[in-house]
């Protein structure tokens, strides 16, 4: 029977004992394996809503909020000199208008219904003016959103919806000024328009190239056109309300950020799509804080309680240790025993603590990330009219802030989903091997400094 | 043959250094049985401490079969120990969780005694202090004192030292059983021919010695 072997032996020489170490290890293993594997999956989400987010930057006419803001107008010339920031990969420009029963032979699909006719009857009934009116009934207008990138105009679910895609016909060219249009579904079901038909807007008629479906009753029901075609027909040349502007790297965001405003001064709002997640990720943030600490902690707590458990057996055992060395035991053999004696306990206070901890690891994480993000649902509040399409007929100014995604972003942050891979099982048996390190190490100080004739002597 | 000479100890107190062993001198030869008697406190223990490398002496020479031992390092007092040291003390101090069988083979661990022949080498010796097969593999506290006085004897003899100390070996016995655990210690320094040192506070168990020295305030003197 060797040092090791006596080592495991002693750990069951007292059972209660035993018992009583190992259920404190698996409490505290357990606990560290929740937060590693809650930690994990926060920062996994955090990664990934990153990795969507944060390499664009956007750009609005300052003080321009949809229907409820003002603003004056970009030009394209300040765009195009975005474009030739370093870094800058491509922007999209957009120019936004609505065209009530009088501009267009189109008829909205949109059904007014409660809530349009509460919004509608009180922010269009001005027809320049707006104001909190209230009451009466409006026809919904058809929303135009002038592009120049065709196929990705609605990216980042605008209005509720996903990225368009072409159901029928094809797309128009970035650059291109015709007069062509690509309708959604839904307007195209509702004035049963289909590829090569045509409908009339501003006066001109408009001809219908394609067909697209993003998901969503509401975008839907919008037409998308040339950005230039849009500009000349309103009467708005060369005017751009909404810019998104695309980074090579994450890195660079803020860098660019930076030119765009110095560029644009105070005449535009230039917002970083990652600043705007980063505050929606704080409350994942938090949790991310709360387990690495609680992890560290509990690792450090489990190191302490083994470390006062073997410290307690040593000085139980020092006749013993005396004993082994007068009949010639090296100090390392014995410090090998004990060192067993305390592997053992943290294996085995691992084995259930991880069990344990992989049991626990949703429910905690789905509590902490849930009350985290409930003070975040105020928050979260204030993009819930996702656009706000909705305006006065007049000149309510443009709609069409692509704040939908957001609301979205929103409720997927509390959906976190934990899972155990290699590196969870890695780190483990890294805690493991930290707890019984920590454990073992006073121990193995004060095995070292037994005298066996003093031990002996004083029998 | 083992030779002491001029061993000296002292312990520092508050009232400054008090010897424990003062100038100390004497010879074993090998299957002798020496008993050293005094009362408590006379430096006997200490003395025993330092012939088992458990102590180290201020100064004088301690020798085994011409091997100077008192300037070994620590290394090599500790690999003494295990191949030249046997120890029996008064409270046995057998290692509860292992079995008598196994308390003898630590000792053969220790020394590094074949691995394959330390089960053999132990039953070996159980036989040699009278224990049956069966006792072999209960734990010391299934077992009487005598007993486990026995099983510490066969550790302690298990791979052969020359030399054997033994701490009041009966002090925790009644006076039957001692006479039956020295006369087993006689036995098997005779059949080992390994040179046994008792230190005991009982003239009876010193009268079953070969010789007897006495030791009071450090110094050592032989009874003739």
């Amino acid at each position: 029977m060797n040092a090791v072997t006596r080592g495991v032996k002693n750990t069951f020489r007292n059972s209660i004992r035993t018992v009583g170490i190992i259920a404190i290890l698996t409490v505290a293993i357990a606990l560290s394996i929740s937060m590693l594997v809650a930690r994990d999956a926060v920062n996994t989400k955090i990664s990934s809503v990153r990795a969507t987010t944060g390499n664009t930057i956007s750009v609005s006419p300052a003080g321009f909020f949809g229907f409820s803001g003002g603003g004056t107008a970009l030009t394209t010339a300040e765009i195009d000199k975005i474009s030739s920031i370093a870094h800058v990969t491509s922007v999209r420009s957009a120019f936004t208008q609505r065209l009530t029963s009088t501009d267009t032979s189109l008829t909205a699909p949109t059904p007014s219904g409660t809530l349009g006719n509460q919004f509608g009857g009180g922010f269009g009934g001005g027809g320049g003016g707006g104001g909190f009116g209230g009451g009466g009934t409006f026809t919904p207008p058809v929303r135009v959103v002038g592009t120049n990138s065709p196929g990705t105009a609605l990216v980042g679910g605008a209005n509720g919806g996903g990225t368009e895609k072409l159901t029928a016909g094809t797309a128009f060219a970035a650059n291109s000024s015709a007069d062509v249009a690509v309708i959604g579904t839904n307007l195209a079901s509702t004035n049963s328009l289909q590829v090569g038909s045509s409908f009339t807007a501003w006066g001109k008629t408009i001809t219908v190239v394609g067909i697209y479906s993003a998901q969503s009753t509401f975008a839907d029901s919008e037409v998308l056109m040339p950005l230039a075609t849009v500009q000349t027909l309103s009467g708005n040349p060369h005017s751009v309300d909404s810019a998104t502007v695309y980074v090579d790297s994450v890195d660079n965001v803020s860098a660019v950020q930076t030119q765009i405003k110095a560029q644009l001064g105070t005449a535009a709002d230039v917002t970083n799509v990652q600043q705007q997640a980063e505050e929606q990720l704080a409350p994942l943030n938090s949790v991310k804080t709360i387990t690495t600490y609680t992890l560290i902690g509990t690792v450090i707590g489990a190191g302490i309680i083994l470390l006062l458990s073997m410290l307690m057996i040593v000085r139980e055992r020092r006749r013993e240790i005396g004993v082994l060395k007068a009949l010639g035991a090296p100090n390392a053999s014995v410090i090998r025993q004990f060192i067993a004696e305390a592997t053992t306990f943290t294996v085995l206070g691992s084995l259930f603590g991880f069990i344990a901890g992989i049991l626990l690891a949703n429910p905690i994480t789905t509590t902490l990330v849930n009350n985290s993000s409930n003070a975040a649902t105020t928050g979260g509040g204030r993009f819930g009219f996702g656009g706000g399409s909705f305006g006065g007929g007049g000149g309510g100014g443009g709609g069409g802030f692509h704040f939908g995604g957001f609301r979205s972003f929103g409720n997927a942050l509390t959906s976190v989903h934990t899972s155990v891979g290699w590196s969870t099982l890695a780190f483990a048996f890294v805690i493991a091997l930290l707890v019984a390190v920590i454990g073992s190490s006073v121990a193995v100080a004060t095995i070292a400094r037994v005298r066996p004739a003093e031990v002996l002597r004083s029998e | 043959m083992l030779a002491i000479a001029n061993l000296k100890k002292s312990f520092s107190t508050s009232a400054g250094d008090v010897p424990a062993v003062n100038d100390v001198s004497f010879t074993a030869k090998p299957g002798e049985m020496v008993a050293i008697i005094g009362p408590s406190g006379s430096g006997k223990s200490t003395l025993l401490s330092m012939l088992g490398l458990l102590d180290s002496p201020d100064s004088g020479s301690l020798t085994l079969d011409g091997r100077e031992l008192a300037s070994l390092s620590p290394a090599e007092r500790t690999h003494f120990r295990a191949k030249q040291v046997g120890f029996v003390f008064q409270q046995f101090n057998l290692i509860p969780n292992l079995t008598a069988r196994e308390n003898i083979m630590l000792s053969l661990e220790f020394a590094e005694f074949p691995k394959s022949q330390r089960r053999a080498r132990a039953d070996e010796m159980l036989t040699m202090v009278g224990l049956t097969s069966d006792k072999g593999d209960r734990r010391p506290a299934k077992l009487s004192g005598g007993e486990q006085q026995r099983v510490a004897i066969a550790r302690a003899f298990a791979n052969r030292p020359p030399l054997i100390l033994a701490d009041e070996p009966t002090g925790s016995l009644d006076r039957a059983t001692g006479k039956k655990i020295v006369a087993l210690l006689r036995e098997a320094a005779s059949a080992q021919d390994a040179t046994v040192l008792v230190v005991t506070h009982d003239e009876a168990v010193a009268q079953q010695a070969d010789r007897r020295l006495e030791i009071e305030d450090g110094v050592l003197t032989e009874i003739a």
